[in-house]
């Protein structure tokens, strides 16, 4: 009031000012408020967090639990039966989950229910040499006994005669050697498609979709480059190394000479497209 | 020339447009630069059809030549006359190691040593398939190039494409494929079509699947029109899970270009209608016919559009999912025929 009295004598800007002055002074008002409500706000949900939190602990002690095989003791047992049991499943399902993960990171298959369990769909990933490739998926009825309703593998694969021999008996070792050949498939592809992209001058004579046979023709460096031509045999579908290798020329003292028997271990040893560049640092091709 | 090199050639040349012509010959590459220069494409075909036999005569081309013309033609244009699939069962252990020239050498040679006169030409794509002309004769007569059968085979897989084959020689092309290929049998794959390039999609599946997965959801083709802000879509969860049914059953688009769908009924009438129907003991006989310029799209279609209702009936999915489209359904309940058991590899 007294400042009104004032301000009346200060004429107009002066009102507005003091009119100001009050205004803000009420807004600090409102916001000392808004602080207050903020703060027990803030109070109830730490509270509620830390209630959770021990919650959540002693689940996942109950899981540790479990995954050691240790005896459970009366404090899990604190709140009566049911909630025993609800939380032995929460912890069960916790440490099946983190299992499915843990097989996912490493580059193994992937099941997903579907149907209302009727059926599951599983994922096959492929990677070599640090880099995923392609995935293949497959369905698999489980009604009444287990059978592939559906897949995108490659027809050239032998999958019939997998599945006739270990399907029925053995699902587990069905998809293990599923994925294997799977990765095996896929690693061998990589390396003539790397044989192609990075070491141009060896010619892809044969090949076909199993990849399980690989002719190459490389030029051999000397006072007359000569044509020597590399017969790489896959015998194992498991594996992306050769199983045999072959090396002819027509100039039989260059493919009997101790430099190609090196190599010929080299490329039994270490994927083509490895051996290849290798063999090219050397000067041995061109 | 003789008059068969010569009636072969004629029926090649009227059968394509005229300027189709010229990348044909180029890739044959049996006639020269200049021959090739001085053809004239926008002559009646009958003239074009005479220069290329008079430049034939010249270069002394014969009936090898003509038939390496008609087999470019045929693999240049695939999509022609009917093709039927075939699929091979019992591999035996060493099927997975067949090299290309052990199944030449061994099919020619079962087929010379059962037939006294036949023509036998073989050709390896790019893409991996072997394709197999045959013109058949007998004890007696020679080969007849006019008729000559067609079959596609890609080494590994279970699957042989047989276009123009004659009942009386399917014994012996049947025989000569199951050992060169080292399997115990084959039969019939109940999937015929005009175009060999639907057929090949489907089967050795080169289009692409939907598989239900945890972690990525299926992109749907939406119009960019649909998806303005303001709009807001009702039944949106409906009619994903909508598009991820159709595209299970029938695969994305664009699927394999299949024409139709045929469904042989030998099925008892149910109806509570009509009771002479129902009374009888006798089947009620007939075929539904599904036809289509694409007829996994229009399915595709039906089922995302909310017109047919789902789940997808195993009718319609066996379609893509056992690999044809000739259907006996009998009286022996819900389900395709009895060879439901038989799984495609």
């Amino acid at each position: 009031m007294d400042g009104q009295v004032e301000t009346v004598e200060q004429g107009v800007l002066g009102h507005l000012m003091a009119l100001e002055r009050r205004g803000m002074g009420q807004q600090d008002q409102h916001e000392s408020q808004r602080l207050e409500m903020l703060k027990v706000r803030a109070v109830a949900l730490r509270a509620q967090r830390d209630q959770l939190k021990h919650q959540a602990d002693a689940v996942k002690i109950l899981k540790d639990k479990i995954s050691k095989d240790l005896p459970l003791d009366d404090a899990d047992a604190a709140g009566g039966f049911i909630e025993l049991q609800k939380s032995l499943l929460t912890a069960w399902r916790m440490q099946l989950k983190d299992l499915q993960r843990a097989h996912h990171l490493i580059g193994g298959y992937d099941l997903v229910e579907c149907k209302e369990g009727k059926s599951v769909c599983v994922s096959f990933h492929t990677a070599f040499e640090g880099v995923y490739l392609e995935t293949y998926n497959m369905e698999l009825d489980l009604t009444r006994t287990v059978q592939i309703s559906r897949h995108n593998i490659p027809p050239s694969f032998p999958l019939e005669s997998i599945a006739k021999q270990i399907l029925q008996k053995d699902l587990k070792g069905f998809l293990q050697t599923l994925s294997q050949k799977l990765n095996a498939l896929a690693g061998r592809r990589q390396q003539v498609y790397l044989l192609k992209e990075l070491v141009g001058s060896v010619e892809v004579m044969e090949s076909n979709q199993l990849c399980n046979i690989l002719v190459l023709m490389c030029t051999a460096q000397g006072e007359t480059p000569k044509a020597v031509l590399c017969t790489l045999e896959y015998g194992d579908l498991t594996q992306c190394l050769p199983t045999r290798v072959s090396i002819e020329c027509e100039d039989k003292t260059l493919s009997e000479s101790p430099q190609w028997k090196k190599h010929q271990s080299l490329l039994l040893e270490s994927p083509a497209h490895t051996a290849l560049l290798t063999m090219r640092r050397m000067g041995s091709i061109a | 020339m003789d008059a068969q090199a010569t009636s072969v050639l004629n029926r090649i040349i009227r059968r394509i447009p005229n300027k189709n012509i010229e990348n044909l010959l180029k890739k044959w590459n049996s006639l020269s630069a200049d021959q090739l220069r001085a053809l004239d494409y926008t002559r009646p075909k009958w003239m074009i059809v005479e220069h290329v036999l008079s430049f034939c005569e010249e270069n002394r081309l014969n009936l090898k030549h003509i038939t390496n013309l008609e087999m470019i033609y045929h693999i240049e244009n695939p999509d022609q006359g009917t093709w039927h699939a075939c699929q091979f069962a019992e591999a035996q252990d060493d099927a997975v190691c067949v090299e290309l020239t052990q199944f030449k050498e061994q099919f020619k040679a079962h087929l010379h040593g059962v037939i006294r006169h036949i023509s036998i030409k073989m050709k390896k794509h790019e893409d991996e398939a072997i394709w197999i002309r045959i013109a058949w004769g007998d004890n007696f007569s020679k080969p007849n190039h006019l008729k000559p059968t067609y079959v596609v085979h890609h080494l590994h897989t279970s699957y042989v494409f047989i276009s123009n084959l004659m009942a009386k020689h399917k014994i012996f092309l049947c025989q000569a494929l199951v050992i060169a290929t080292k399997h115990g049998s084959i039969k019939d794959g109940h999937l015929s079509t005009r175009s060999l390039t639907a057929m090949r999609d489907l089967l050795l599946r080169r289009y692409q699947q939907a598989f239900p997965n945890a972690h990525s959801r299926i992109p749907q083709e939406r119009n960019t029109l649909s998806s303005h802000p303001c709009i807001g879509k009702e039944h949106s969860d409906h009619e994903e899970m909508r598009h991820q049914m159709s595209c299970e059953a029938f695969g994305h688009s664009p699927s394999p270009k299949l024409e139709t769908a045929v469904y042989r009924l030998e099925t008892r009438y149910r109806g509570n209608g009509n009771h002479t129907l129902s009374d009888r003991e006798e089947f009620f006989r007939g075929v539904v016919r599904f036809s289509s310029s694409s007829l996994l799209d229009s399915l595709r279609h039906c089922v995302a559009s909310g017109m047919a209702e789902g789940p997808v009936t195993p009718l319609l999915s066996a379609i893509t999912q056992r690999g044809r489209n000739y259907f006996v359904i009998t009286d022996k309940g819900p389900g395709v025929s009895s060879q439901a058991s038989a799984q495609r590899a």
